[in-house]
């Protein structure tokens, strides 16, 4: 057991990680994304439907061993940090982008008659509300990439469910596979509860 | 204080704008009446670059607010502007959404803009409203906010869309007596409005809009008594006979 426990710390770890990297990256793309130059959105469009268009385990196989062909040695952590959050950040994007559009454009002009330029709106007035609102969804997508993680045991990161299954092949039975799944059980469980109470307490200003 | 030559808005085809002429002097009250969809909160949304104009020119203490190498964000300190649905900033306390543009585009130091705050929610009958969110504000207590909100950037104009439409009858005169408070010291004014009572009593000039133009102009009460143009005989006969 203390033997897929560290593997769950990894897990919890890469999955921190790469949340931290793909809320900020999810978000520049969204800002790009509803940019008021042509280029900047076609560019975020494009890098969205090609990323959301793949399975996940391809990319990560793509960037570790890619990478690796073009002299970029990345360890098995930073690149499963990296596909992962190329991945999610495009799904993220969007639901950023949901956020921002869903605030009444009301709060963007007022902001600029105060003379507010563009950014300065964003960052006060638009982003603060547009947060609020898309942290159930963003919850909801951590927790899915709490259980994704599991999909970089294809580049051999000794992740909870790499170790479960290595424990499964020495000792020839499926138990490992039970001690796996508790593990990540006992994480989405409390957080799929964590979300629930949070929707219940941002929606009771509504 | 502000001069408008020749202003044109097209929205695709739809011309909303034709060809306005207009002057604004110093401390006057102008007020801007007619049917929907007369062009008249566009006039307005023009005046602070909200939107751009298609043709023409409008000067504001003599800047081209139209010239592209005009920078926007310092013409819009200087023209306050009140919207229709308040617009306040629901996750910010009354006392922030004062406070804010003033410490983030003026730079002004937060104690001192507090302070200020203050003092323009005192002005406004709200001061012990300070720490209150939007939400729980009456719509006529949100719009003196925003009325305050608008000051706090020490404006030369106060640009005012249809500011009392959206509220409870019985909220109305709170709003329109800080508006009356405002004329009284001598502050610069466009209001669009539907208070024909407040444009008669408050308003220097009145400008009557139809269909993207400026069809009559004169003394508030002239204009009600002796209106001279068709289409604002109807206007008036349709509202005032109500009255």
């Amino acid at each position: 057991m203390p033997y897929l426990l560290k593997g769950l710390l990894m897990t919890i770890r890469l999955a921190l990680v790469s949340e931290a990297c793909i809320l900020a990256f999810g978000l520049i793309v969204a800002l790009l994304r509803i940019s008021r130059i042509r280029i900047f959105r076609a560019a975020a469009a494009v890098y969205i439907d090609v990323i959301r268009g793949m399975p996940l385990i391809l990319q990560i196989v793509i960037i570790y061993f890619g990478l690796g062909h073009l002299g970029i040695g990345l360890s098995k952590f930073a690149a499963g940090v990296l596909a992962l959050t190329i991945c999610y950040a495009a799904y993220e994007a969007e639901i950023f982008r949901a956020g921002i559009l869903s605030i009444h454009k009301g709060q963007m002009e007022a902001a600029r008659s105060l003379g507010m330029g563009y950014f300065k709106a964003m960052r006060y007035i638009i982003l603060p509300q547009a947060i609020r609102r898309v942290i159930p969804p963003l919850s909801n997508e951590f927790i899915a990439l709490l259980k994704d993680t599991s999909l970089v045991s294809v580049i051999a990161l000794s992740e909870v469910f790499q170790r479960g299954r290595e424990l499964m092949g020495t000792k020839a039975n499926v138990t490992p596979l039970v001690g796996v799944a508790i593990c990540y059980l006992i994480v989405t469980i409390p957080l799929m509860r964590l979300v629930q109470r949070t929707e219940k307490w941002l929606s009771r200003g509504d | 204080m502000i001069k408008i030559v020749g202003l044109r808005k097209k929205f695709g085809h739809h011309e909303v704008l034709k060809d306005i002429d207009l002057e604004v002097k110093p401390s006057e009250v102008l007020v801007v009446v007619g049917p929907s969809g007369s062009g008249k909160s566009t006039l307005l949304r023009c005046i602070n670059g909200l939107e751009h104009a298609t043709e023409g020119q409008i000067f504001i203490e003599g800047t081209d607010i139209t010239d592209s190498k005009v920078d926007i964000n310092q013409i819009r300190q200087k023209v306050g502007m009140v919207f229709q649905s308040f617009n306040l900033f629901p996750h910010l306390t009354a006392l922030r959404n004062i406070t804010l543009a003033p410490i983030k585009v003026k730079k002004m130091d937060p104690d001192e803009a507090s302070e200020k705050a203050l003092k323009l929610l005192e002005k406004v009958g709200l001061k012990d409203k300070a720490n209150a969110y939007p939400a729980h504000l009456s719509g006529g207590q949100q719009q003196r906010v925003a009325i305050a909100r608008a000051l706090a950037m020490d404006p030369d104009v106060m640009l005012f869309d249809e500011v009392t439409s959206a509220l409870d009858p019985e909220l109305v005169k709170e709003v329109l007596d800080t508006m009356k408070d405002l004329a009284r010291e001598g502050m610069t004014m466009i209001v669009v409005t539907h208070e024909m009572g407040f444009a008669k009593e408050v308003g220097d000039r009145l400008i009557f809009m139809d269909d993207g133009e400026i069809v009559e102009e004169g003394l508030p009460e002239t204009v009600f008594t002796r209106p001279k143009h068709p289409r604002t005989k109807e206007f008036f006969s349709k509202i005032l006979s109500h009255i």
